[in-house]
C-alpha cells in the first residue's frame, strides 16, 4: 500500500495548482483509485460495514485532512492506518479530504431503543456537544461529523479519549470532556447520535 | 488573548466556546458576576492531569459569544501558494522577503546547531525538523515524531533542547545524530502534564539557564499553584527558582544583550471585548515581579470579577501595551549588522493575530524603539499583509530567529514555512 502511494505522488504533484479547488481535484480518476485503498476497510462510497472502523462520507474536509496529517505524524497513533499514511503527500492528504467530504453521508438506521435516544439527547445538550460539532452534528472544519456514525465506533472513540489513548490532535478538549463521562452517558450519546439522519 | 491557533490549539479554545454556550444568553455576565467565586482542589495528583473540564469558561461578554479560533490548512501552503503569499507582505524600503522552507508543518520556535542544522519546533504535530541548506536548496527533515507539543526549543553546548509541556529534553550530539536522535535524557518535569496553555517557549540567558514560562490552563481564573509564572531553570542540574509572577499565557522572550534581563510577551485574556483588553510586552527588572493576571490587566483595568480588591497599582506594568488580539509570541533582539543601524538593540516581535476578535488584527512583525530601562517605548508595524478579509489568514507568524548575516528568519505555523527577510542599500 506504501508503494501505492508513492507511485501516484507524481501525479498528485501536477495537482498541485489545483488542490485549493477540490471539485476538480476530487473528480480526477486518480484520486478516486487512490481512495479505492481506503474502501477496503472505510467501505464502498466511505460507508463503513466494518465494526469499529468509521465512515468517511460526509466528513468535513479539514477534519479528514488532519486525522491524516496527525497518522502521518505519528500524534494520532493506530497500527492499521499508520503503514498506509506514511509516505502519504500533502497533495495526496488535501485531495483524499476533498474527495470524501464530498460522499453522501451515512443515514442512521432505524431507532430501536427511542428511550435511549432520549436520554443521550440530554447527555449532548448537557456536555455541549453541538458547541463544536454544529446543531446538525454535521460537523464544520476541524471539527467531525458524528450523525450517522457507526454507533460502536463513537463509544470506542469515547473511550479512547477518556482513557486519554486519542488527543484530538494536541489540545485536550474531547479528552476533556470526554474524561468526566460515565459509561452509561458514552452508551447514550452514541446511540442517539448514530441514529441521527 | 490567546489560547491560540491551529485546529489544535482551537480545539481548546472551541472548547471554551462550547462550555460557554451552555449559559443562558442576555445576562450571562450578570450571573458569573454573582456567582461565587469556583474552588478548584488542585491538591491531588488527578488534578494535574485532568482540570476539571470549567475551567475553560470564558466569562464572555454578549458581544463575543460564538467567536472560534479558524482552523488553519493542515497541510500547510503549497509553494504556489507561498510564492503568491510573499508577495503580498509589505515592508519598510530596503526589506525584502522569500521563502526559506515550505512544508514544515506547524513550525514553532526555530533554534540554530553550532553547525549550521535550523531546528524548528511545532503545535500539535508533535514533529521537531531539521532544516539543513544543501546547495541553496533546503532540506526538511522530521528528526523528532510523536512528542507533546513540542513549540520550544533550544541548543546549547552540541545539544538540541526540547520541551514538550511537561518535559525538558536533551538530546546530546544532537547534528551529528539527526537520523537518530533517539529518546534523549529528562532533564526538568516539575511541571503539569495538561495541554491547556501548557505549551512552552525557551528563552536562554547568559548563564546558560532557560527561561520557561507556565500559563494558567483557562482563559482567567483564579490560578492554581506552580502555574501563571515564568521559571528559571538549569538544564545541567534541573534546578529551578520563580523568576516572575502573575503572568497568563506567554510564548516568547528574549535577555536583552544589553542588561541581561529577560522580556516577554504575554497573551492576556479573551472575551471581554474587541478592544480590552491589550496584550503586552513585559521587562522583568527584579526576581520575583507581579504582572498582574488575573487582578489587572494592560496594566490599569481590573478585573470585572478577579481584581477582588487589588488595584493595578500593585503591580509592574508592561514596558507597552501591543494591542488587543494581535497575540504576540516569539521576539528577538536585533542583534545583527545587516538591517540599518537604528535598528540595533530594537525588539522584534511575531504576533500571531486574533482568533477572539470580530475583525482581526495582529499576524504581523512589529518593531519595538526602547532603551535598556523600558521608558518611553515606541512600536511600528515592521512586516504585514497576512491578514486576508475580516477572519482570514494566509499565514500567521510565531516566531523569529536572527541568521549569521544579520537577516531574520520568520517562522508562520499556519502556512508551515519559515521565511527570510534581509535588507540591502540600494
Amino acid at each position: 500500500m506504501r508503494r501505492q502511494f508513492s507511485s501516484y505522488a507524481i501525479g498528485a504533484l501536477s495537482l498541485a495548482a489545483l488542490a485549493f479547488v477540490p471539485a476538480q481535484a476530487a473528480d480526477n480518476a486518480a484520486i478516486k483509485e487512490k481512495a479505492a485503498v481506503c474502501s477496503g476497510c472505510h467501505g464502498e462510497n466511505g460507508i463503513s460495514q466494518t465494526e469499529n472502523i468509521p465512515s468517511l462520507a460526509g466528513q468535513p474536509d479539514q477534519f479528514i485532512q488532519w486525522q491524516l496529517v496527525f497518522f502521518r505524524a505519528g500524534s494520532r497513533k493506530n497500527d492499521q492506518m499508520q503503514p498506509i499514511v506514511e509516505e502519504i503527500t500533502n497533495e495526496d492528504i488535501r485531495n483524499l479530504g476533498a474527495y470524501f467530504s464530498q460522499l453522501t453521508p451515512p443515514k442512521g438506521p432505524e431507532d430501536s431503543d427511542p428511550d435511549l435516544s432520549k436520554k443521550g439527547a440530554q447527555v449532548s445538550a448537557g456536555r455541549r456537544c453541538a458547541s463544536c460539532h454544529t446543531d446538525s452534528f454535521a460537523g464544520t472544519k476541524g471539527v467531525a461529523r458524528l450523525a450517522g456514525q457507526r454507533e460502536e465506533y463513537l463509544v470506542k472513540t469515547l473511550r479512547d479519549y477518556k482513557a486519554g489513548q486519542r488527543v484530538g490532535g494536541g489540545v485536550a478538549a474531547m479528552a476533556d470532556v470526554a474524561y468526566h463521562m460515565s459509561d452509561e452517558e458514552i452508551t447514550a450519546v452514541s446511540h442517539y447520535l448514530s441514529h441521527l439522519k | 488573548m490567546k489560547f491560540h491557533r491551529s485546529v489544535f490549539q482551537s480545539v481548546l479554545a472551541l472548547a471554551a466556546v462550547a462550555f460557554l454556550a451552555g449559559t443562558s444568553a442576555g445576562n450571562a455576565q450578570q450571573q458569573d458576576k454573582n456567582r461565587a467565586l469556583k474552588k478548584y482542589e488542585s491538591g491531588t495528583k488527578e488534578f494535574w492531569t485532568h482540570p476539571p473540564d470549567d475551567w475553560f469558561l470564558g466569562d464572555e461578554t454578549e458581544a463575543q459569544k460564538g467567536l472560534a479560533p479558524p482552523s488553519g490548512p493542515p497541510t500547510g501552503a503549497s509553494d504556489a501558494e507561498l510564492a503568491n503569499i510573499v508577495k503580498k507582505i509589505k515592508l519598510p524600503a530596503g526589506f525584502k522577503i522569500e521563502v526559506y522552507a515550505s512544508g514544515v508543518l506547524a513550525a514553532r520556535q526555530m533554534a540554530w546547531g553550532d553547525k549550521g542544522t535550523l531546528f524548528v519546533g511545532s503545535f500539535g504535530l508533535g514533529n521537531v525538523y531539521a532544516i539543513k541548506d544543501n546547495n541553496g536548496k533546503k532540506e526538511v527533515k522530521t528528526v523528532l515524531k510523536g512528542l507533546n507539543m513540542p513549540t520550544g526549543l533550544a541548543f546549547k553546548d552540541g545539544a538540541l533542547y526540547v520541551i514538550a509541556v511537561d518535559k525538558l529534553i536533551r538530546y546530546d550530539n544532537a547534528e551529528a545524530n539527526l537520523d537518530k536522535l533517539g529518546d534523549g535524557k529528562v532533564v526538568y518535569d516539575d511541571m503539569p502534564s495538561y495541554a491547556a496553555h501548557g505549551w512552552k517557549y525557551i528563552a536562554v540567558d547568559k548563564e546558560g539557564w532557560f527561561f520557561l514560562p507556565f500559563g494558567p490552563p483557562f482563559n482567567v481564573g483564579i490560578p492554581p499553584t506552580s502555574v501563571s509564572q515564568i521559571r528559571r531553570v538549569d538544564p545541567k542540574t534541573g534546578n529551578a527558582e520563580i523568576w516572575a509572577l502573575g503572568v497568563r499565557n506567554s510564548v516568547g522572550g528574549d535577555v536583552d544583550p544589553r542588561t541581561g534581563k529577560l522580556w516577554f510577551t504575554e497573551n492576556a485574556r479573551d472575551w471581554i471585548s474587541d478592544d480590552l483588553p491589550s496584550d503586552k510586552l513585559n521587562m522583568i527588572n527584579r526576581i520575583g515581579e507581579h504582572f498582574g493576571y488575573p487582578y489587572c490587566h494592560q496594566g490599569n483595568l481590573p478585573d470585572d470579577k478577579f481584581a477582588m480588591g487589588h488595584k493595578c497599582s500593585e503591580f509592574t506594568p508592561p514596558v507597552l501595551n501591543l494591542g488587543a488580539h494581535v497575540a504576540p509570541l516569539g521576539m528577538k533582539f536585533y542583534t545583527g549588522n545587516q538591517f540599518p543601524a537604528d535598528y540595533k538593540n530594537n525588539i522584534l516581535i511575531a504576533e500571531h493575530g486574533s482568533w477572539n476578535r470580530h475583525k482581526y488584527q495582529g499576524a504581523r512583525i512589529v518593531r519595538v524603539i526602547v532603551g535598556p530601562d523600558g521608558k518611553n517605548p515606541k512600536q511600528e508595524i515592521f512586516a504585514s499583509g497576512w491578514l486576508e478579509g475580516d477572519q482570514g489568514y494566509l499565514g500567521r507568524p510565531n516566531d523569529i530567529l536572527l541568521d549569521k548575516d544579520g537577516s531574520i528568519l520568520v517562522a508562520d505555523d499556519w502556512a508551515g514555512a519559515i521565511y527570510r527577510i534581509s535588507y540591502s542599500k540600494k
